[in-house]
């Protein structure tokens, strides 16, 4: 029982009273950080990371990994209340969250994510705590070929993102894999799609083209409706979910943790492919799937259990074997190498009180979480009583300030609002943003990884089907894309049929 | 409350009038905002942390933060690129200058010329490169990887974080004097190359140091190192030369300005920089990466980019990399 | 539904529309797909997976244009029925003037004069609190981002902001 003297001995040292308070600190800022669209836990942690060196290496990276978690609890915020995604993870979100929102239940929601997320994490941590070096092998298992097709298997699940035409549905994933591949080549080093635009060559930001196209169209769309005052005029009639929602979401908060966690070890994009598949696979397990994206519960218990899991289950390469999966546990890498550790495979054994102290504080980090965030929710709804007059012009000014603060370049205040408008035509014509945006994250991973692939099996397609992982992926991105195709046709057909009717 | 911020916006208003007539004392006061050094690699790399710390150094002597932009792809010529074309010469953008930055116009069609779109600051220290294979690979030694690639032309893939790196190069380089075939897989910086070779997606990793954790650990094996000499950390690992390369890459760098800059701002950073990698803590990180410390002034270095481009433009001809 | 906005092969159909844009824009993809080269399959070139996913996207628009045709679709004038089209369109043209003024007038002097004409433009909100809301908000969050988060906002000429 080597591990429960671990456990007590990081407790005790997270339970020191500097590390309590620099633990707060981190997730008070990843709060903070996370509700503000725009700025995202990578700008936060760089402009922090030069304040933990004066720390011990403890306190230092206890609060860079509050931040980290801390915004993961606070993403979910924006995109229910006023439909903007705070990051990439939080998308899927906005579709049933801002729903739930508009029928005034916008504090079951709030407060859905915020225990799913603490489920969730709790749960990533004990799975740290347990596994962790047995399941470092996952990380490195995956090399090209499986990232291909797990990318492919990500892109299959937006046939269940969308409501309405699936031939739109797929020329917007198209439309957003293009965008995507904007920018310098990383096989070949040679420009793509820039025309000559020195501020192309980096490729569009994730940040202004989700702003613009949830934030900025979502304004442009609500100004035209004359009185349509739905979110500030139904009664809220709940702070907290009740006994019916707890029932809807158990199911869904265990899926999306199972799930986010074990993506969320692949380097990548394993936090958004986590919290879209979730979504789809609650949209597919449902008895009433066409309850999905009209305010369905399960829409935001899956994705946002899967997302805080996933950043639980981001530790494990990086703890394991020094790899960082994602820029956020780079600056973490960062850290540690600041303070002059190498995390490796000798971390662990090397250095235990500082291992066993980071996972113990992160306990306390999801407690303090819970404890901040729902008695907040109550402050959140009352936001929603703003007059829509005086609360559009505040979330324009929110997104050009978070687009700007994200990568302090005023071309990205232009794209966003370029995608604004892009937007607001797409969805008068009935094409919906979330495609585009997943397609937009997956795209260019799988074009990478494609033509890394094709050159290390010498141009042997087979490479895809014998590599059982990878074929595994490509089986059930198969079986997605028959099945609902098989049976259930016409009911669905007829269902959105009713919609464009209504 | 209203008047209050009112107050604070037309005394702002002053203070920026005040600024507008003081534009001519600008050098002297320079800096009197944070400034922003992009580093052209992922956050968490070795490029990225041995910046971090001499930039870290260098604010305390300038009295303002340096803050890190990771801007990476294109073999860290992107950041650059981005900078010369986009940034007023202020002094408040700097960038790290790899090599692949005189490099990749040799190779083919760029935005920026080496030559003229840079104000050369001040270069600071190279890389250690090596060559490492999973633990559990078939090879135990160069010489294995030269006969399995002699028996299997073709067959044998390497990992390195971009193509037109030193890696890239240098590895074919080798390839050429050996008369055998290696396949380059261009992956996005270190952690990426690391996770390839430890799970054998490729045989081979060529990377800066970031492998040195899991060398450590045994579950990577060093089969070459390119420095001059040995590195203390594997005293048992054989040099380029040593394998009858008569080669050495470290991949120098340094920091530079977009073109145009006021030379008592570039004397101004020379300086901070300069006092940064003579700063022990500094040495000290550098050192975790097999980093030595590589002054060179703003003269030397001018010379330097010159040396370096010819030098270069051979090896790219030989090799047959060369823009058509 | 009612048929008069339900047309087939009529210029105001917007599937249509919608359609043709896509097939447009598969086009030019395929075209700069070829043009940044499509390589081999031992070595796929840079214009690889543009080339493809530019086909595709022609595929995907040719279906949206062929049920355009035999199904039908809905006008252009009815998406924007019963909507007050002249205030989005205000609300892009001001976005549009922003984006022209921010870097030369900086972030305060763009930002304040946006809040207050998208205040009065949306619905209009009372003088007496539509001026302090422009004035104190973006005042109040350049205040934090600049000095307590030491972020740079764009200053302009005047060195204001």
């Amino acid at each position: 029982m080597d591990t429960l003297a671990n456990v007590a001995h990081g407790f005790g040292v997270a339970l020191l009273p500097i590390n309590l308070l620099y633990c707060f600190i981190g997730v008070f800022i990843g709060t903070l950080v996370g509700v503000l669209p725009g700025i995202g836990p990578i700008s936060a942690m760089s402009l922090l990371l030069p304040v933990t060196l004066s720390g011990t290496p403890e306190s230092g990276i206890i609060m860079m990994a509050g931040i980290y978690y801390g915004s993961m609890y606070g993403g979910s915020t924006t995109s229910i209340l006023v439909n903007i995604p705070g990051e990439a993870a939080s998308v899927v979100t906005c579709i049933d969250g801002h729903q739930m929102a508009k029928q005034g239940r916008a504090g079951p929601a709030l407060g859905i994510s915020a225990f799913g997320s603490f489920i969730a994490g709790t749960f990533a941590l004990v799975a740290l705590m347990l596994v962790a070096p047995k399941l470092a092998g996952i990380a490195i298992a995956f090399g090209p070929a499986e990232y291909f097709s797990l990318m492919v298997l990500g892109l299959v699940v937006l046939t269940f993102l969308t409501q309405g035409s699936m031939p739109k549905a797929l020329l917007m994933a198209c439309i957003g894999v293009v965008l995507g591949l904007i920018g310098l080549d990383s096989i070949t080093a040679q420009p793509r799609l820039t025309f000559g635009r020195m501020e192309l060559i980096d490729g569009i930001g994730l940040v202004p083209v989700v702003m613009g196209l949830f934030g900025v169209a979502e304004v442009l769309l609500n100004t035209e409706q004359v009185l349509k005052r739905d979110i500030i005029n139904t009664k809220i009639t709940q702070l907290l979910p009740n006994k019916a929602d707890w029932q809807a979401s158990a199911g869904p908060v265990a899926r999306g943790t199972l799930l986010g966690f074990l993506l969320g070890i692949l380097p990548g994009g394993g936090a958004v492919v986590a919290s879209f598949a979730s979504y789809a696979l609650e949209k597919r397990l449902s008895k009433t799937p066409e309850r999905f994206g009209h305010g369905a519960i399960e829409g935001v218990a899956g994705p946002e259990s899967a997302n805080n899991a996933a950043a639980g289950g981001a530790f494990i390469p990086l703890m394991t074997l020094g790899i960082p999966p994602n820029v956020v546990m780079a600056l973490l890498l960062g850290a540690f190498v600041i303070h002059g550790l190498q995390p490796g495979p000798l971390l662990i054994t090397q250095n235990p009180g500082l291992f066993w102290g980071i996972v113990a504080s992160m306990y306390i980090g999801n407690l303090m979480l819970l404890v901040l965030n729902l008695p907040m929710i109550g402050m959140w709804v009352q936001l929603l009583k703003l007059p829509y007059n005086i609360l559009f012009p505040l979330i324009i000014l929110f997104t050009i300030l978070g687009v700007y603060c994200s990568s302090n370049n005023v071309f990205d205040v232009y794209v966003m609002i370029a995608f604004g408008v892009i937007g607001y035509f797409m969805r008068k014509l009935g094409f919906e943003p979330a495609p585009l945006v997943l397609a937009f994250v997956l795209g260019p991973m799988m074009e990478n990884n494609l033509r890394k692939s094709l050159i290390l099996s010498q141009g042997d397609l087979w490479t895809f089907v014998q590599r059982p992982i990878s074929a595994t992926c490509l089986v059930f991105a198969l079986v997605l894309l028959i099945a609902p195709l098989l049976p259930t046709l016409r009911r669905k057909r007829e269902l959105v049929a009713l919609d464009e009717g209504a | 409350m209203s008047r209050k911020i009112l107050g604070k916006v037309f005394g702002t208003a002053m203070v920026a009038a005040g600024m507008l007539l003081s534009v001519a004392a600008h050098a002297q006061d320079y800096p009197t905002k944070p400034i922003t050094l992009i580093v052209p690699w992922p956050a968490g790399g070795s490029t990225d942390i041995s910046m971090r710390a001499i930039a870290d150094s260098a604010s305390k002597v300038l009295g303002q933060p340096i803050v890190i932009d990771n801007k990476a792809g294109g073999g860290g010529t992107v950041g650059p690129a981005t900078m010369a074309a986009a940034a007023k010469p202020d002094g408040y953008t700097i960038s790290q200058i790899p090599i692949t930055v005189f490099r990749l116009p040799l190779m083919q069609e760029v935005s920026w010329d080496p030559a003229k779109d840079f104000t050369y600051i001040v270069h600071l220290t190279g890389y250690t490169f090596g060559v490492t294979t999973s633990a559990e690979s078939q090879f135990k030694s160069w010489k294995d990887v030269i006969d399995f690639a002699k028996a299997n032309p073709g067959k044998v893939t390497y990992a390195t974080p971009g193509t037109g790196t030193s890696l890239h190069i240098g590895m074919e380089q080798i390839a050429a004097m050996s008369g055998i075939k290696l396949t380059q897989v261009p992956f996005k910086g270190g952690a990426e190359t690391n996770a390839a070779v430890l799970g054998q997606h490729t045989m081979l990793q060529a990377d800066s140091t970031g492998w040195r954790p899991l060398v450590d650990a045994g579950k990577l094996k060093l089969l070459m190192v390119w420095t001059g000499a040995r590195s203390p950390n594997y005293p048992d690992v054989p040099t380029l030369k040593e394998l009858g390369y008569p080669m050495v890459y470290d991949s120098p760098f340094g920091v530079a300005g977009p073109k145009g800059m006021d030379p008592k701002i570039v004397a101004k950073l020379h300086d901070a920089f300069k006092k940064a990698v003579e700063d022990p803590a500094v040495i000290a990180t550098l050192a975790k990466y097999d980093m030595v410390p590589n002054y060179k002034n703003t003269e030397d270095y001018k010379k330097f980019v010159v040396e370096v481009t010819d030098s270069e433009r051979k090896v790219i001809d030989t090799l047959g990399l060369a823009k058509k | 539904m009612n048929n008069d906005h339900n047309v087939k092969l009529r210029l105001g159909n917007s599937e249509l529309w919608g359609g043709l844009i896509g097939l447009a824009l598969g086009g030019f993809v395929i075209w700069q797909g070829l043009k940044l080269k499509l390589g081999t399959i031992n070595d796929p070139g840079s214009g690889y997976v543009l080339f493809y996913t530019g086909i595709l996207m022609c595929v995907f628009a040719a279906a949206i244009i062929v049920s355009a045709v035999t199904e039908g679709g809905p006008t252009l004038a009815s998406r924007w029925e019963n909507a007050r089209w002249t205030k989005p369109l205000l609300l892009i043209a001001c976005l549009t003037a922003f984006s022209f003024a921010l870097e030369p007038l900086g972030f305060l002097l763009s930002s304040i004069p946006l809040m207050l004409v998208l205040l009065r433009v949306i619905d209009p909100v009372r003088w007496t609190l539509a001026i302090p809301v422009a004035v104190l908000v973006p005042s109040g969050m350049w205040w934090v981002l600049k000095r307590l988060l030491l972020i740079q906002l764009p200053s302009g000429m005047f060195g204001i902001g």
